[in-house]
């Protein structure tokens, strides 16, 4: 089956959301670029518009109409007036009271602050960990990548000091159903895989990768397709990008 | 909401888009001028849109989420939305009532798979059950004059069609909201045997529904 005809089998599942998650991710991906596709789920949603329909209705909550409405309008219901004296007592009790709420729970908005910050400053420390290994790298590489028509590349700062690497993958659409990206390590005692790379139009992948545990020194890296759920110890797929260092 | 100048639809004779004998609780003119007085802002159309589609809209929503106040919740953003965005709506393409009932649809499965709420989902399995004889029958005394309750008849009808076994894929992926691997999961059964009950009943569902595809509520 060819990709486009695995759309075509797919269009009412599209319609009706059946695909899982993924599928239809990479179900609107082509539609941005399939006219025939985009015109044939059209025709697809007209046919079905009534479907809803064969629900049983439900009888609205008392109430539930007006509420609908003001929701929609973005407004409350007017109080009736014998209300407005009411109101102004609970709003001076309210003041009242909210001070003295006000001044008892600062501390507890001075710990949550506190979290917030060392949150906020481990993010900060693993952002700077990351822009290190760029600006230490004494090695980058580069290699174009053209997938399903779209070209994209594969870019290596390899940091010799920490051996570390990051790794970015960018301009690349998301695998079809049930594929995966695969990153390798090549090294002198063969390919080591590592981690599945998310590749997804628009928002390039960043990885920070450790050398394998594996023996062997590394000498370099591979991205290949792979199925979804593969575990074999070498590529099986069609290779997408190979470098050396 | 029924209109004042009709009466009850008629259930034994079809509805035509021209506003036939049960399709005259919505005309075709009626829609198309609540089109343009919700364009125009008019906050009465608004509270007309409400009570012609909220009980449809709710069990909608429902059906899916099993939770009337989250069901309430989806349909207010319908209507929020309906209100905001009425520009959007692409009157050449679509028809007010069933573009609401794809907002909710599609909020609903959002939140459906948003909150990963499968166990309540297998917890309904109980009170699955496909379209019977019963479904269409009026739970309440003016029911039948409900706007839209020909064309539930209509769709119901076309759903009744289906062999048994393809009633329950459907019911269980367009109005349970599950995936093609959850339905496979629910039924026991492989997932091409899902795919292809599913392929099978829309064709039938797609030409015996697109007959009524001009209707009016």
């Amino acid at each position: 089956m060819t990709p486009h005809e695995w759309f075509i089998e797919h269009r009412t599942a599209f319609v009706i959301r059946t695909l899982e998650a993924d599928e239809e991710r990479s179900f609107r991906e082509h539609l941005a670029g399939c006219a025939e596709c985009r015109s044939e789920i059209e025709r697809a949603e007209r046919d079905l518009a009534w479907l809803p329909m064969g629900v049983v209705p439900v009888t609205p909550r008392p109430g539930l109409t007006r509420a609908l409405v003001d929701g929609a309008l973005g407004m409350r219901r007017t109080s009736p007036s014998w209300l407005v004296p009411l109101a102004l007592a609970a709003s001076f009790l309210l003041s009242v009271g909210s001070w003295y709420w006000a001044w008892s729970t600062v501390r507890g908005f001075e710990d949550d602050v506190a979290v917030e910050r060392e949150r906020i400053g481990r993010e900060l420390a693993m952002t700077r960990d990351t822009l290190g290994i760029i600006r230490q790298a004494a090695m980058v590489r580069h290699a174009d990548i053209t997938m399903g028509g779209h070209k994209g590349g594969l870019i290596i700062f390899a940091d010799t000091e920490t051996h570390r690497w990051n790794v970015m993958v960018y301009g690349l659409p998301a695998p079809r159903p049930g594929q995966v990206c695969q990153f390798w390590f090549i090294t002198d005692s063969g390919m080591v895989r590592s981690v599945p790379v998310q590749t997804q139009m628009g928002a390039p992948a960043f990885l920070t990768l450790g050398m394998p545990s594996a023996p062997g020194k590394v000498m370099g890296a591979a991205l290949t397709v792979e199925s979804a759920g593969s575990s074999n110890s070498a590529p099986q797929g069609p290779q997408l990008a190979h470098l050396m260092l | 909401m029924p209109d004042p100048e009709s009466g009850p639809a008629n259930h034994s004779r079809p509805a035509r888009p021209d506003g036939g004998p049960a399709g005259r609780l919505l005309t075709l003119e009626r829609e198309a001028s609540l089109q343009a007085r919700l364009l125009a802002r008019d906050e009465r159309a608004l509270v007309e849109l409400v009570e012609i589609a909220t009980p449809w809209l709710l069990a909608v929503a429902q059906g899916m989420l099993a939770d009337r106040d989250e069901a309430e919740e989806v349909v207010q953003e319908a209507f929020t939305i309906a209100w905001r965005r009425v520009d959007l709506f692409d009157r050449e393409s679509g028809r007010l009532i069933p573009w609401l009932l794809r907002i909710t649809r599609n909020r609903a499965i959002d939140r459906l798979r948003g909150h990963r709420r499968r166990a309540l989902k297998a917890r309904r399995l109980e009170s699955f059950q496909v379209f019977g004889e019963g479904s269409t029958a009026p739970q309440e005394p003016d029911e039948a004059a409900r706007p839209g309750w020909h064309v539930h008849e209509t769709v119901h009808a076309a759903l009744r069609q289906l062999p048994v076994d393809q009633q329950a894929v459907v019911h269980l992926a367009y109005f349970e909201g599950l995936t093609h691997s959850e339905i496979a999961g629910r039924l026991g059964i492989p997932l091409g045997t899902v795919k292809t009950r599913l392929r099978l009943a829309f064709d039938k569902l797609r030409t015996g529904l697109a007959s009524i595809r001009e209707w009016v509520l």
